[in-house]
């Protein structure tokens, strides 16, 4: 008649029983807020530092912008998974990093003088992608660099767009923090089912989609992989700072660091809660764990600038991107099934 | 069927499924059901509300419920990442409803034109109803018929434990031995309540355990309308009596009062029709028992492979989740690229894709075109996927060797391409 044999593993656990709200509290306290102030704190810096170049632009004032900014961007690794909730409404995660940024559009605002940060052409002309173009890329060195804020005819817009990207990150950042603090926080807290609105759902939902940036869009689209073998280098993420493999590594470690709960409650504990199975008869969640520390290891056998590695060493590249994609289906599809929770970023009607 | 077309498009659905996607995944041999572009397709869902607000009063009775259904079907048919049993449930109804004269008793038309109203009905005309519950969950029932329903009580131990926070019950649903008796439940319920509904004896109860049975399967899982509309459906198996004071209840709410005008006039189909009525009816319902079973015709794992799985009233049996991931090579230099799906499916068609082989075969095709439109003379497309059933573990679905772009879409065909479920290594 129907099937005899039977499709999934056994598990043995006879409770199943997860305390949801209890990750979704130490994930929210331990993990996401922190995340928010540490970025709030390093966007303060950072402000403060171009308010200060832009005061009275030289050398000294140019590193320790460009220190400022080094610092941000890898605080934003750790930010960047959160895009729902006040961050999702905002589009905070598109506003603050959409690259490769559009160096001709950045031109075109500065010579023109007039910016609107509402327009979806400027989305690639604003953010961390652009000010790290400002920063690094509109010299061949810093000296060449500092002339561009000195004595070239458009210093004096060029210094005022940087003001407002830097401004306009500074407003978008304070705003999440304080809506996270305000209501938010019970408001996500409360969420504690596993359907689509639940915040459980969205937030191993942007996990993924973030995890998914890491492999395409910092590694993968550069390398050529979706390009038969034309390589992109200019398209990694800091592109001009070459700071693109250090990122990539601080991104993975944040993932981990939100799957694993940090030292409490987290997406581990559920998996290995569930009794998960994995397809070669380990438990999933020693997959799960051995696979980013896989993954880790191909990432760090590259070297900064990674533009550069991906012409040089391009196999090396395409076998980091392998083993993030097996990242990916791990987290994308095992994951997610063995806590019925669905993938989707609409909703619909299940049969 | 009104509540649930306004639900449909006030939800948006309208757009994210049927005019934001670029591309559909028709069903063979309708791929000429498109959309009309986003001014049309609104038009046909209000068409279809309007159609199915007229059936709901009884105007123009015959017209409606034929537009309806010719509506209804038409959006259904446009992709099969919307595929739910209840929408062709739904649409099995509408046809079946056209050939009945319910527009006669209790409606608008047989205020406007009480020459055309009757009394009674000949028997057939509430029995395919009856009949066509009784198949459904029987065959419902059938299907829990296996290891992993009831040895392994899966998926049901997946998804009970993920809505424990539900109030009461919450802690109940992380217990094993519930989804046991859930799982045992679900399967002595749909394949024996038909025939308790049809005794005159048990149907009250067998009534109860109907209303507890999709009450509680609405409130835990995500089906929409489907428990809803089976509540109100299955009422087709009560008496006269209970129709006919059913029917005065809504009548006091309108200030109507039910009439019987002629009480010897009893509907008669012209005898032209006769034939063709009895002919389409006896092929619709060996079609319905057939269909099921077809399966049988093809090897491998029915959950896994999907041959013959659609239409059949396998409702929330498996859960099944998977990633694919397609790679286009251009053979004359070797070299290959990865496609990112979500430049050309939204997600919803992206999940419902990598874990049904026809869908998969269907986006291949559209793939090699696209890259054809792109210069690629003979573009290679294989897919990489990786499906996860039932707490399996995710494993190779289809194999990474086979040029999709080369193999043919058939309606019966097995796809020989599809990796056996337990050969995972």
């Amino acid at each position: 008649m129907q099937s005899c044999k039977k499709s999934g593993a056994d598990s043995g656990s006879n409770n199943n029983s997860f305390d949801r709200k209890g990750l979704l509290s130490n994930v929210s306290t331990n993990i996401i807020l922190p995340a928010y102030t540490s970025f709030q704190t390093s966007v303060n810096t950072f402000n403060a530092a171009i308010v200060a170049f832009n005061a009275a632009p030289d050398a000294t004032k140019l590193t320790a912008a460009q220190n400022a900014f080094i610092a941000l961007y890898k605080q934003w690794q750790w930010t960047s998974l959160y895009d729902f909730g006040p961050a999702s409404q905002a589009n905070f995660r598109v506003n603050i990093n959409t690259f490769p940024t559009d160096v001709t559009q950045i031109n075109a605002n500065i010579a023109s003088g007039t910016y609107n940060p509402n327009l979806l052409a400027n989305l690639a002309a604003k953010g961390l992608p652009a000010l790290d173009y400002l920063l690094f890329g509109v010299g061949a060195d810093n000296n060449a660099i500092l002339v561009q804020y000195t004595t070239d005819s458009q210093a004096a817009n060029r210094k005022t767009y940087l003001a407002t990207l830097t401004t306009e990150v500074k407003t978008r950042t304070d705003a999440i923090v304080s809506a996270w603090n305000g209501s938010y926080k019970a408001t996500f807290l409360s969420a504690d089912g596993t359907d689509v609105g639940s915040s459980l759902g969205q937030m191993v939902n942007q996990l993924v989609y973030d995890e998914e940036i890491l492999k395409n869009f910092e590694i993968g689209i550069p390398a050529g992989v979706q390009s038969m073998g034309t390589t992109y280098p200019t398209k990694v993420e800091a592109y001009y700072s070459k700071i693109s493999l250090q990122l990539a590594l601080q991104h993975l470690q944040a993932m981990q660091n939100l799957y694993l709960g940090k030292d409490g409650l987290g997406l581990d504990d559920y998996v290995a809660k569930v009794n998960a199975k994995y397809s070669d008869g380990r438990l999933l969640n020693d997959a799960i764990k051995a696979q980013f520390v896989i993954a880790q290891t191909k990432l760090q056998a590259l070297s900064d600038p990674l533009s550069d590695n991906i012409t040089t060493n391009n196999a090396a590249v395409v076998a980091a991107y392998t083993e993030l994609q097996k990242l990916t289906v791990m987290l994308k599809t095992d994951m997610t099934s063995s806590l019925g929770i669905l993938i989707t970023f609409v909703d619909n009607d299940g049969d | 069927m009104l509540v649930s077309t306004l639900r449909f498009i006030s939800r948006g659905w309208v757009s994210s499924f049927y005019i934001k996607p670029r591309f559909h995944f028709t069903f063979y041999g309708f791929g000429w059901v498109k959309p009309f572009g986003e001014a049309g397709t609104y038009a046909l869902f209000a068409v279809m509300a309007v159609a199915a607000l007229m059936v709901t009063i009884g105007l123009l009775y015959r017209a409606a419920i034929t537009l309806f259904f010719l509506t209804f079907s038409y959006a259904e048919l446009m992709d099969k990442t919307t595929y739910l049993n209840h929408y062709y449930f739904v649409s099995i109804v509408a046809f079946l409803l056209i050939l009945v004269p319910a527009g006669r008793y209790f409606s608008v038309d047989a205020r406007l034109w009480p020459q055309s109203k009757v009394d009674y009905v000949p028997g057939w005309c509430i029995n395919i109803f009856k009949l066509q519950l009784v198949l459904v969950y029987f065959f419902a029932g059938l299907s829990k018929l296996n290891y992993d329903w009831l040895i392994a009580a899966v998926p049901l131990r997946i998804w009970l434990p993920a809505n424990s926070q539900l109030w009461l019950v919450g802690g109940l649903l992380t217990q094993l031995w519930v989804a046991y008796v859930f799982s045992w439940f679900g399967f002595l319920f749909d394949l024996l309540i038909g025939f308790f509904l049809l005794n005159d004896r048990y149907r009250g109860w067998a009534y109860l355990f109907v209303l507890i049975f999709h009450l509680s399967t609405g409130w835990f899982f995500k089906i929409g309308m489907f428990p809803y509309i089976m509540i109100f459906v299955t009422l087709v198996f009560f008496s006269t009596e209970t129709h006919l004071k059913i029917l005065k209840a809504i009548g006091r709410l309108f200030g109507a009062k039910l009439q019987n005008v002629a009480p010897d006039k009893t509907y008669q189909l012209p005898s032209a029709a006769k034939e063709i009525v009895t002919a389409v009816l006896v092929l619709h319902f060996v079609l319905q028992v057939i269909v099921p079973f077809r399966y049988l015709m093809y090897p491998g794992k029915l959950y896994w492979t999907e041959e013959g799985y659609r239409f059949s009233w396998r409702v929330m049996l498996m859960e099944k989740g998977g990633t694919a991931f397609f790679h286009v090579k251009d053979p004359q230099t070797g070299k290959r690229a990865e496609v990112i799906n979500s430049e050309y499916l939204t997600s919803f068609q992206e999940t419902q894709m990598s874990t049904q082989p026809d869908m998969i075969l269907q986006y291949a095709h559209f793939l090699a075109d696209v890259y054809r439109k792109k210069g690629l003379q003979n573009p290679v497309v294989t897919a990489e996927s990786y499906v996860t059933l039932n707490g399996s573990g995710s494993r190779l679905f289809i194999d990474t060797t086979v040029n999709l772009a080369a193999q043919q879409e058939t309606l019966f065909g097995h796809n020989k391409w599809i990796r056996p479920f337990k050969d995972n290594k």
